[in-house]
Protein backbone atom coordinates (compact mmCIF):
# COMPACT_ATOMS: atom_id res chain seq x y z
CA UNK A 1 0.00 0.00 0.00
CA UNK A 2 1.39 3.37 -0.97
CA UNK A 3 1.81 6.04 1.65
CA UNK A 4 -0.32 9.07 0.86
CA UNK A 5 1.44 12.37 0.30
CA UNK A 6 -1.11 14.11 2.50
CA UNK A 7 -1.40 13.08 6.12
CA UNK A 8 -5.15 13.48 6.29
CA UNK A 9 -5.76 10.90 3.58
CA UNK A 10 -6.95 7.68 5.25
CA UNK A 11 -4.81 4.56 5.02
CA UNK A 12 -6.77 1.33 5.25
CA UNK A 13 -5.32 -1.95 6.35
CA UNK A 14 -6.78 -5.42 5.91
CA UNK A 15 -9.71 -5.78 8.28
CA UNK A 16 -9.34 -8.06 11.30
CA UNK A 17 -11.78 -8.79 14.12
CA UNK A 18 -11.10 -6.86 17.32
CA UNK A 19 -11.28 -9.69 19.82
CA UNK A 20 -11.25 -7.33 22.82
CA UNK A 21 -14.88 -6.55 21.96
CA UNK A 22 -17.88 -8.43 23.34
CA UNK A 23 -20.37 -7.56 20.57
CA UNK A 24 -19.61 -7.01 16.88
CA UNK A 25 -21.47 -5.02 14.25
CA UNK A 26 -20.31 -5.48 10.67
CA UNK A 27 -21.56 -2.91 8.16
CA UNK A 28 -20.89 -3.97 4.57
CA UNK A 29 -21.52 -1.91 1.45
CA UNK A 30 -19.36 -3.80 -1.05
CA UNK A 31 -18.92 -7.34 -2.23
CA UNK A 32 -15.48 -8.46 -1.15
CA UNK A 33 -15.59 -12.24 -1.31
CA UNK A 34 -12.05 -12.93 -0.11
CA UNK A 35 -12.47 -10.70 2.93
CA UNK A 36 -15.85 -12.24 3.76
CA UNK A 37 -14.42 -15.75 3.58
CA UNK A 38 -11.46 -14.81 5.75
CA UNK A 39 -13.55 -13.06 8.44
CA UNK A 40 -16.23 -15.76 8.57
CA UNK A 41 -13.60 -18.48 8.85
CA UNK A 42 -12.67 -17.31 12.36
CA UNK A 43 -15.48 -15.29 13.90
CA UNK A 44 -14.90 -13.65 17.30
CA UNK A 45 -16.67 -14.61 20.51
CA UNK A 46 -19.91 -12.76 21.22
CA UNK A 47 -22.97 -11.83 19.18
CA UNK A 48 -22.41 -10.57 15.62
CA UNK A 49 -24.78 -8.40 13.63
CA UNK A 50 -24.29 -8.09 9.86
CA UNK A 51 -25.82 -5.08 8.12
CA UNK A 52 -25.44 -5.67 4.41
CA UNK A 53 -26.29 -3.31 1.62
CA UNK A 54 -27.70 -5.83 -0.80
CA UNK A 55 -30.28 -5.18 -3.50
CA UNK A 56 -33.38 -7.38 -3.50
CA UNK A 57 -32.95 -10.31 -5.84
CA UNK A 58 -29.20 -9.77 -6.24
CA UNK A 59 -27.12 -12.96 -6.20
CA UNK A 60 -25.97 -14.27 -2.83
CA UNK A 61 -22.60 -12.93 -1.85
CA UNK A 62 -19.99 -14.58 0.34
CA UNK A 63 -21.10 -12.28 3.16
CA UNK A 64 -24.42 -14.13 3.20
CA UNK A 65 -23.44 -17.54 1.89
CA UNK A 66 -20.56 -18.18 4.27
CA UNK A 67 -21.77 -16.51 7.44
CA UNK A 68 -22.15 -18.59 10.60
CA UNK A 69 -25.76 -19.44 11.39
CA UNK A 70 -25.72 -17.37 14.59
CA UNK A 71 -25.04 -14.07 12.80
CA UNK A 72 -27.99 -11.70 13.04
CA UNK A 73 -28.41 -10.35 9.51
CA UNK A 74 -30.11 -7.23 8.23
CA UNK A 75 -30.13 -6.82 4.45
CA UNK A 76 -30.87 -3.31 3.19
CA UNK A 77 -31.59 -2.51 -0.45
CA UNK A 78 -29.99 0.94 -0.40
CA UNK A 79 -27.19 2.74 1.46
CA UNK A 80 -29.78 4.97 3.07
CA UNK A 81 -31.67 1.98 4.48
CA UNK A 82 -28.42 0.34 5.59
CA UNK A 83 -27.43 3.51 7.47
CA UNK A 84 -30.84 3.65 9.10
CA UNK A 85 -30.46 0.02 10.21
CA UNK A 86 -26.99 0.84 11.57
CA UNK A 87 -28.36 3.75 13.61
CA UNK A 88 -31.13 1.57 15.05
CA UNK A 89 -28.63 -1.16 15.91
CA UNK A 90 -26.12 1.17 17.57
CA UNK A 91 -28.77 3.01 19.58
CA UNK A 92 -29.64 -0.31 21.20
CA UNK A 93 -26.00 -1.43 21.56
CA UNK A 94 -23.91 -1.48 24.69
CA UNK A 95 -20.32 -0.72 25.66
CA UNK A 96 -18.03 -3.47 24.42
CA UNK A 97 -19.47 -3.25 20.90
CA UNK A 98 -17.03 -3.03 18.00
CA UNK A 99 -18.02 -1.63 14.63
CA UNK A 100 -16.49 -2.74 11.31
CA UNK A 101 -17.15 -0.74 8.17
CA UNK A 102 -16.43 -2.21 4.73
CA UNK A 103 -17.24 -0.44 1.49
CA UNK A 104 -16.65 2.64 -0.65
CA UNK A 105 -15.33 5.63 1.28
CA UNK A 106 -18.59 7.52 0.85
CA UNK A 107 -20.51 4.74 2.60
CA UNK A 108 -18.07 3.87 5.37
CA UNK A 109 -17.43 7.48 6.36
CA UNK A 110 -21.13 8.27 6.47
CA UNK A 111 -21.44 5.26 8.77
CA UNK A 112 -18.46 6.42 10.86
CA UNK A 113 -20.02 9.86 11.30
CA UNK A 114 -23.24 8.25 12.44
CA UNK A 115 -21.30 6.21 15.01
CA UNK A 116 -19.39 9.34 16.12
CA UNK A 117 -22.70 11.03 16.78
CA UNK A 118 -23.74 8.16 19.03
CA UNK A 119 -20.59 8.60 21.13
CA UNK A 120 -18.40 5.87 19.66
CA UNK A 121 -14.66 6.53 19.54
CA UNK A 122 -12.19 5.61 16.85
CA UNK A 123 -10.72 2.76 18.90
CA UNK A 124 -14.13 1.07 18.74
CA UNK A 125 -14.33 1.03 14.94
CA UNK A 126 -12.32 -0.30 12.04
CA UNK A 127 -12.74 0.82 8.46
CA UNK A 128 -11.73 -0.78 5.20
CA UNK A 129 -12.20 0.64 1.75
CA UNK A 130 -13.74 -1.77 -0.78
CA UNK A 131 -15.60 -1.46 -4.06
CA UNK A 132 -15.58 1.76 -6.04
CA UNK A 133 -12.81 4.30 -5.39
CA UNK A 134 -15.24 7.14 -6.21
CA UNK A 135 -14.83 10.09 -3.85
CA UNK A 136 -17.28 12.25 -1.97
CA UNK A 137 -16.07 15.82 -2.61
CA UNK A 138 -16.74 18.77 -0.31
CA UNK A 139 -16.93 22.12 -2.08
CA UNK A 140 -15.02 24.67 0.00
CA UNK A 141 -17.01 27.45 -1.67
CA UNK A 142 -20.66 26.39 -1.17
CA UNK A 143 -20.17 23.46 1.27
CA UNK A 144 -22.10 20.98 -0.84
CA UNK A 145 -20.83 17.40 -0.97
CA UNK A 146 -20.81 15.95 -4.50
CA UNK A 147 -20.90 12.17 -4.31
CA UNK A 148 -19.58 9.42 -6.58
CA UNK A 149 -16.78 11.46 -8.15
CA UNK A 150 -14.53 9.42 -10.45
CA UNK A 151 -12.63 12.28 -12.06
CA UNK A 152 -9.98 14.68 -10.80
CA UNK A 153 -12.08 17.64 -11.87
CA UNK A 154 -15.82 17.73 -11.31
CA UNK A 155 -18.62 20.30 -11.48
CA UNK A 156 -19.95 20.98 -7.96
CA UNK A 157 -23.49 19.66 -7.59
CA UNK A 158 -24.28 22.72 -5.48
CA UNK A 159 -22.79 25.77 -7.15
CA UNK A 160 -21.57 24.39 -10.48
CA UNK A 161 -17.97 25.54 -10.04
CA UNK A 162 -15.35 23.28 -11.63
CA UNK A 163 -13.70 21.69 -8.58
CA UNK A 164 -10.24 20.19 -8.42
CA UNK A 165 -10.41 17.11 -6.18
CA UNK A 166 -7.60 17.07 -3.64
CA UNK A 167 -6.26 14.20 -1.50
CA UNK A 168 -6.96 16.24 1.63
CA UNK A 169 -9.64 14.34 3.54
CA UNK A 170 -11.91 15.46 6.38
CA UNK A 171 -12.94 12.73 8.79
CA UNK A 172 -15.56 15.04 10.26
CA UNK A 173 -17.18 15.66 6.88
CA UNK A 174 -16.33 12.27 5.42
CA UNK A 175 -15.23 13.89 2.16
CA UNK A 176 -12.27 15.09 0.12
CA UNK A 177 -11.67 18.78 -0.37
CA UNK A 178 -12.58 20.32 -3.72
CA UNK A 179 -11.78 23.87 -4.77
CA UNK A 180 -12.39 25.92 -7.87
CA UNK A 181 -9.70 25.10 -10.41
CA UNK A 182 -10.17 28.19 -12.61
CA UNK A 183 -10.41 30.80 -9.85
CA UNK A 184 -7.38 32.71 -11.15
CA UNK A 185 -7.88 32.06 -14.85
CA UNK A 186 -11.64 31.82 -15.39
CA UNK A 187 -12.62 29.29 -17.99
CA UNK A 188 -9.21 27.61 -18.02
CA UNK A 189 -10.43 24.14 -17.09
CA UNK A 190 -8.39 21.09 -18.09
CA UNK A 191 -10.24 18.01 -19.31
CA UNK A 192 -11.44 15.79 -16.49
CA UNK A 193 -9.74 12.39 -16.32
CA UNK A 194 -11.09 9.33 -14.56
CA UNK A 195 -8.63 8.55 -11.80
CA UNK A 196 -10.91 7.21 -9.08
CA UNK A 197 -12.42 4.12 -10.74
CA UNK B 1 10.46 25.90 31.47
CA UNK B 2 8.54 28.63 33.15
CA UNK B 3 5.27 28.18 35.01
CA UNK B 4 2.67 30.85 35.37
CA UNK B 5 2.20 31.09 39.08
CA UNK B 6 -0.44 32.83 41.13
CA UNK B 7 0.14 34.23 44.60
CA UNK B 8 -2.76 33.36 46.86
CA UNK B 9 -3.84 33.92 50.42
CA UNK B 10 -5.30 31.10 52.45
CA UNK B 11 -8.88 32.03 53.32
CA UNK B 12 -11.08 29.80 55.37
CA UNK B 13 -9.71 26.48 56.67
CA UNK B 14 -12.34 23.88 57.54
CA UNK B 15 -11.80 20.51 59.21
CA UNK B 16 -14.19 18.22 57.36
CA UNK B 17 -13.34 14.90 58.99
CA UNK B 18 -10.40 13.42 60.88
CA UNK B 19 -7.41 13.97 58.60
CA UNK B 20 -9.32 15.93 55.91
CA UNK B 21 -9.11 19.70 55.67
CA UNK B 22 -10.56 22.07 53.13
CA UNK B 23 -8.82 25.30 52.14
CA UNK B 24 -10.31 28.30 50.40
CA UNK B 25 -7.80 30.32 48.40
CA UNK B 26 -8.09 33.91 47.15
CA UNK B 27 -5.67 35.77 44.92
CA UNK B 28 -3.46 38.10 46.89
CA UNK B 29 -3.94 40.87 44.30
CA UNK B 30 -7.73 40.53 44.50
CA UNK B 31 -8.02 39.57 40.83
CA UNK B 32 -10.20 36.77 39.52
CA UNK B 33 -8.79 33.29 39.10
CA UNK B 34 -8.52 31.85 35.61
CA UNK B 35 -11.34 29.61 34.43
CA UNK B 36 -10.76 25.89 34.88
CA UNK B 37 -12.51 22.79 33.54
CA UNK B 38 -13.86 19.89 35.57
CA UNK B 39 -11.08 17.54 36.74
CA UNK B 40 -8.36 20.24 36.88
CA UNK B 41 -5.71 20.54 39.56
CA UNK B 42 -3.25 23.16 40.75
CA UNK B 43 0.25 22.64 42.14
CA UNK B 44 0.90 24.29 45.51
CA UNK B 45 4.41 25.43 46.46
CA UNK B 46 4.71 24.82 50.18
CA UNK B 47 7.46 26.42 52.28
CA UNK B 48 8.94 23.46 54.13
CA UNK B 49 11.91 24.72 56.06
CA UNK B 50 14.68 25.59 53.62
CA UNK B 51 13.09 24.08 50.56
CA UNK B 52 9.95 24.39 48.49
CA UNK B 53 7.75 21.37 48.28
CA UNK B 54 5.28 21.14 45.41
CA UNK B 55 2.10 19.07 45.63
CA UNK B 56 -0.83 18.79 43.20
CA UNK B 57 -4.39 19.20 44.51
CA UNK B 58 -7.62 18.99 42.53
CA UNK B 59 -9.82 22.06 42.32
CA UNK B 60 -13.11 20.92 43.84
CA UNK B 61 -15.15 24.11 43.68
CA UNK B 62 -17.45 25.60 41.12
CA UNK B 63 -15.49 26.82 38.07
CA UNK B 64 -17.87 29.76 37.75
CA UNK B 65 -16.84 31.09 41.18
CA UNK B 66 -13.88 33.18 40.10
CA UNK B 67 -12.82 34.80 43.38
CA UNK B 68 -12.25 31.61 45.38
CA UNK B 69 -10.66 28.25 44.67
CA UNK B 70 -11.24 25.30 46.96
CA UNK B 71 -9.01 22.30 47.60
CA UNK B 72 -9.23 19.47 50.13
CA UNK B 73 -6.16 17.81 51.60
CA UNK B 74 -5.95 14.45 53.26
CA UNK B 75 -3.14 14.01 55.77
CA UNK B 76 -0.92 11.33 54.28
CA UNK B 77 0.40 8.89 56.87
CA UNK B 78 3.66 8.70 54.99
CA UNK B 79 3.75 12.44 54.26
CA UNK B 80 7.16 13.82 53.40
CA UNK B 81 5.91 17.09 54.75
CA UNK B 82 3.46 18.55 52.23
CA UNK B 83 0.11 17.40 53.58
CA UNK B 84 1.48 17.57 57.15
CA UNK B 85 2.42 21.24 56.63
CA UNK B 86 -1.07 22.00 55.34
CA UNK B 87 -2.64 20.23 58.31
CA UNK B 88 -0.38 21.55 61.05
CA UNK B 89 1.39 24.73 59.99
CA UNK B 90 -0.93 26.40 57.49
CA UNK B 91 -2.96 29.30 58.90
CA UNK B 92 -5.62 31.58 57.46
CA UNK B 93 -3.99 34.65 55.93
CA UNK B 94 -0.76 32.89 54.90
CA UNK B 95 0.43 33.39 51.34
CA UNK B 96 1.47 30.70 48.86
CA UNK B 97 2.40 30.39 45.22
CA UNK B 98 0.25 28.04 43.18
CA UNK B 99 0.24 27.09 39.51
CA UNK B 100 -2.30 27.89 36.84
CA UNK B 101 -4.88 25.11 36.45
CA UNK B 102 -3.84 21.94 34.64
CA UNK B 103 -6.28 19.27 33.52
CA UNK B 104 -5.11 15.68 33.06
CA UNK B 105 -8.57 14.30 33.84
CA UNK B 106 -10.86 16.11 31.45
CA UNK B 107 -14.40 15.06 30.60
CA UNK B 108 -15.07 13.72 27.14
CA UNK B 109 -17.55 16.21 25.71
CA UNK B 110 -18.74 13.81 23.00
CA UNK B 111 -19.76 11.24 25.62
CA UNK B 112 -23.48 10.57 25.90
CA UNK B 113 -23.42 9.27 29.46
CA UNK B 114 -20.87 9.59 32.24
CA UNK B 115 -20.24 7.36 35.23
CA UNK B 116 -18.10 9.06 37.90
CA UNK B 117 -16.52 7.06 40.70
CA UNK B 118 -14.70 8.47 43.72
CA UNK B 119 -12.87 6.63 46.48
CA UNK B 120 -12.19 8.70 49.62
CA UNK B 121 -10.35 11.96 48.92
CA UNK B 122 -10.56 11.03 45.20
CA UNK B 123 -13.89 12.85 45.36
CA UNK B 124 -12.17 16.20 44.75
CA UNK B 125 -11.76 16.09 40.92
CA UNK B 126 -15.00 14.11 40.60
CA UNK B 127 -16.83 16.96 42.34
CA UNK B 128 -15.73 19.56 39.79
CA UNK B 129 -16.49 17.14 36.94
CA UNK B 130 -19.99 16.60 38.37
CA UNK B 131 -20.49 20.36 38.56
CA UNK B 132 -19.51 20.74 34.91
CA UNK B 133 -21.80 17.89 33.81
CA UNK B 134 -24.69 19.31 35.84
CA UNK B 135 -24.17 22.70 34.21
CA UNK B 136 -24.17 21.09 30.75
CA UNK B 137 -27.33 19.16 31.57
CA UNK B 138 -25.48 15.94 30.75
CA UNK B 139 -26.56 12.43 31.68
CA UNK B 140 -24.35 11.34 34.60
CA UNK B 141 -24.24 9.48 37.88
CA UNK B 142 -21.75 9.49 40.77
CA UNK B 143 -20.63 6.53 42.86
CA UNK B 144 -18.90 7.71 46.04
CA UNK B 145 -17.10 5.24 48.31
CA UNK B 146 -15.66 6.14 51.70
CA UNK B 147 -14.47 4.49 54.89
CA UNK B 148 -17.22 5.45 57.34
CA UNK B 149 -20.19 7.84 57.34
CA UNK B 150 -18.15 10.75 58.73
CA UNK B 151 -15.73 10.53 55.78
CA UNK B 152 -18.41 11.21 53.17
CA UNK B 153 -17.44 14.84 53.45
CA UNK B 154 -18.88 16.10 50.17
CA UNK B 155 -22.03 13.95 50.17
CA UNK B 156 -24.38 16.89 50.77
CA UNK B 157 -22.78 19.07 48.11
CA UNK B 158 -23.04 16.22 45.60
CA UNK B 159 -26.67 15.50 46.47
CA UNK B 160 -27.52 19.14 45.88
CA UNK B 161 -25.87 18.98 42.44
CA UNK B 162 -27.56 15.87 41.20
CA UNK B 163 -30.40 14.72 43.42
CA UNK B 164 -31.06 11.01 43.11
CA UNK B 165 -28.01 10.37 40.97
CA UNK B 166 -25.48 9.91 43.79
CA UNK B 167 -24.80 6.41 45.08
CA UNK B 168 -22.99 5.94 48.39
CA UNK B 169 -20.84 3.01 49.43
CA UNK B 170 -19.74 3.03 53.07
CA UNK B 171 -16.93 0.62 53.81
CA UNK B 172 -17.74 0.38 57.54
CA UNK B 173 -21.15 -0.97 56.49
CA UNK B 174 -19.44 -3.50 54.22
CA UNK B 175 -20.76 -1.75 51.12
CA UNK B 176 -18.50 -1.77 48.11
CA UNK B 177 -18.70 -1.03 44.43
CA UNK B 178 -18.98 -4.12 42.23
CA UNK B 179 -17.35 -2.82 39.09
CA UNK B 180 -18.36 -5.84 37.01
CA UNK B 181 -22.05 -5.06 37.46
CA UNK B 182 -21.58 -1.28 37.49
CA UNK B 183 -20.01 -1.35 34.01
CA UNK B 184 -21.99 -4.18 32.40
CA UNK B 185 -24.68 -3.50 29.80
CA UNK B 186 -24.04 0.25 29.60
CA UNK B 187 -25.19 1.96 26.42
CA UNK B 188 -22.75 2.82 23.69
CA UNK B 189 -21.11 6.23 24.18
CA UNK B 190 -20.74 5.88 27.97
CA UNK B 191 -17.57 7.21 29.61
CA UNK B 192 -16.16 6.10 32.95
CA UNK B 193 -14.05 8.28 35.27
CA UNK B 194 -12.43 7.17 38.51
CA UNK B 195 -10.19 8.77 41.12
CA UNK B 196 -9.32 6.80 44.21
CA UNK B 197 -6.86 4.38 45.79
CA UNK B 198 -4.60 2.43 43.41
CA UNK B 199 -6.25 -0.94 44.07
CA UNK B 200 -9.71 0.42 43.41
CA UNK B 201 -8.63 2.14 40.19
CA UNK B 202 -6.92 -1.02 38.93
CA UNK B 203 -9.94 -3.20 39.77
CA UNK B 204 -12.30 -0.88 37.91
CA UNK B 205 -10.12 -0.63 34.80
CA UNK B 206 -9.71 -4.40 34.68
CA UNK B 207 -13.47 -4.86 34.97
CA UNK B 208 -14.02 -2.36 32.15
CA UNK B 209 -11.47 -4.01 29.86
CA UNK B 210 -12.89 -7.47 30.41
CA UNK B 211 -16.33 -6.11 29.44
CA UNK B 212 -14.83 -4.80 26.21
CA UNK B 213 -14.63 -1.12 27.15
CA UNK B 214 -11.99 0.58 24.97
CA UNK B 215 -9.21 2.63 26.59
CA UNK B 216 -10.68 5.84 25.19
CA UNK B 217 -13.73 5.48 27.44
CA UNK B 218 -11.89 4.59 30.67
CA UNK B 219 -10.46 7.66 32.44
CA UNK B 220 -8.59 7.63 35.72
CA UNK B 221 -6.46 9.91 37.82
CA UNK B 222 -4.12 9.13 40.65
CA UNK B 223 -1.42 11.32 42.05
CA UNK B 224 1.48 9.66 43.71
CA UNK B 225 3.61 11.22 46.39
CA UNK B 226 7.30 10.80 45.69
CA UNK B 227 8.47 8.06 48.00
CA UNK B 228 11.89 8.31 49.56
CA UNK B 229 14.60 5.77 48.96
CA UNK B 230 18.30 5.15 48.96
CA UNK B 231 20.46 8.17 48.22
CA UNK B 232 22.19 8.18 44.82
CA UNK B 233 24.41 10.39 42.68
CA UNK B 234 23.44 12.25 39.55
CA UNK B 235 25.42 13.55 36.60
CA UNK B 236 23.71 15.94 34.19
CA UNK B 237 25.47 15.35 30.88
CA UNK B 238 24.56 18.64 29.22
CA UNK B 239 24.99 21.10 32.08
CA UNK B 240 27.83 19.20 33.77
CA UNK B 241 26.21 19.31 37.23
CA UNK B 242 27.10 16.54 39.67
CA UNK B 243 25.21 16.15 42.90
CA UNK B 244 23.63 13.66 45.29
CA UNK B 245 19.95 13.00 45.86
CA UNK B 246 19.34 12.45 49.57
CA UNK B 247 16.82 9.85 50.65
CA UNK B 248 14.05 12.35 51.46
CA UNK B 249 14.21 14.41 48.24
CA UNK B 250 12.81 13.41 44.87
CA UNK B 251 15.12 13.45 41.86
CA UNK B 252 13.18 16.39 40.42
CA UNK B 253 13.49 18.36 43.66
CA UNK B 254 17.24 17.66 43.78
CA UNK B 255 17.64 18.87 40.18
CA UNK B 256 15.72 22.05 41.02
CA UNK B 257 17.95 22.65 44.06
CA UNK B 258 20.89 22.81 41.65
CA UNK B 259 19.16 25.72 39.94
CA UNK B 260 18.57 23.65 36.81
CA UNK B 261 15.26 24.36 35.09
CA UNK B 262 13.70 20.95 34.44
CA UNK B 263 10.25 20.52 32.92
CA UNK B 264 7.35 19.39 35.09
CA UNK B 265 3.60 19.67 35.34
CA UNK B 266 1.74 17.39 37.77
CA UNK B 267 4.62 16.24 39.99
CA UNK B 268 2.61 13.13 40.71
CA UNK B 269 3.81 10.62 38.11
CA UNK B 270 0.73 11.06 35.94
CA UNK B 271 1.31 13.54 33.14
CA UNK B 272 4.64 12.60 31.56
CA UNK B 273 5.83 16.19 31.24
CA UNK B 274 9.01 15.72 33.32
CA UNK B 275 10.31 12.69 31.38
CA UNK B 276 14.11 12.65 31.17
CA UNK B 277 16.42 10.54 29.06
CA UNK B 278 18.68 8.18 30.98
CA UNK B 279 22.18 7.93 29.48
CA UNK B 280 23.61 5.65 32.13
CA UNK B 281 22.59 3.97 35.37
CA UNK B 282 24.79 2.07 37.83
CA UNK B 283 21.87 0.16 39.26
CA UNK B 284 18.20 -0.50 38.82
CA UNK B 285 15.81 2.36 37.99
CA UNK B 286 12.95 2.34 40.48
CA UNK B 287 9.93 3.49 38.51
CA UNK B 288 6.94 4.68 40.54
CA UNK B 289 5.11 6.63 37.83
CA UNK B 290 1.85 5.77 36.08
CA UNK B 291 3.02 7.12 32.73
CA UNK B 292 5.72 4.94 31.16
CA UNK B 293 4.65 1.77 29.37
CA UNK B 294 6.09 -1.60 30.35
CA UNK B 295 8.28 -1.48 27.23
CA UNK B 296 9.58 1.98 28.06
CA UNK B 297 10.42 0.86 31.58
CA UNK B 298 12.20 -2.21 30.28
CA UNK B 299 14.26 -0.09 27.88
CA UNK B 300 15.95 1.63 30.83
CA UNK B 301 16.24 4.87 28.86
CA UNK B 302 13.53 7.00 30.46
CA UNK B 303 12.70 8.18 33.95
CA UNK B 304 10.02 10.40 35.47
CA UNK B 305 12.06 12.30 38.10
CA UNK B 306 9.03 13.57 40.04
CA UNK B 307 8.42 10.17 41.63
CA UNK B 308 11.07 7.73 40.38
CA UNK B 309 14.69 7.23 41.42
CA UNK B 310 17.79 5.04 41.22
CA UNK B 311 18.53 2.20 43.62
CA UNK B 312 22.04 3.48 44.22
CA UNK B 313 25.27 4.50 42.49
CA UNK B 314 25.26 7.11 39.73
CA UNK B 315 22.55 8.13 37.27
CA UNK B 316 23.53 10.06 34.11
CA UNK B 317 20.78 12.14 32.52
CA UNK B 318 20.60 13.92 29.17
CA UNK B 319 19.89 17.30 30.77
Amino acid sequence: MSTPAIKSQPVYTALEWDRTGTHHVLFVAADEAALASRLWAQPPAGPITLILQHADGAPMTSWLAERPASVHTIAAATLELALKALGDTLRAAQMGTRLYLVGPEDAIWQAARLADGLGMSRDEMRLMQAGTRARPVFCVHCRTVTRGVHTHIVPCSGCGRALFVRDHFSRRLGAYMGFQIDAEAPGDIPAAEVIYP
Amino acid sequence: MSHASLNVEIGRIRDLAPGIREFSLRRSDGADFPVFSGGSHTVLSLPLGDRLHRNPYSLLGDPSVRDTWRIAVRLQETSRGGSRWLHEAAREGMRLDISAPVNLFALNRTGRRHILVAGGIGITPILSQARELARLGADFEVHYAYRAPEFGVFADELEALAPGRIHHYVQSRREQIEFGSLLAGRPLGTHFYICGPAGMVAASLNAGKSLGWPDSHLHSEQFLAPSGGEPFDVKLALSGHRFSVPSDLSLLEAIEQQGVDAPYLCRGGACGQCELEVLGADSELIHHDLYLSADERASGTKIMPCVSRLKGGCLTLNL
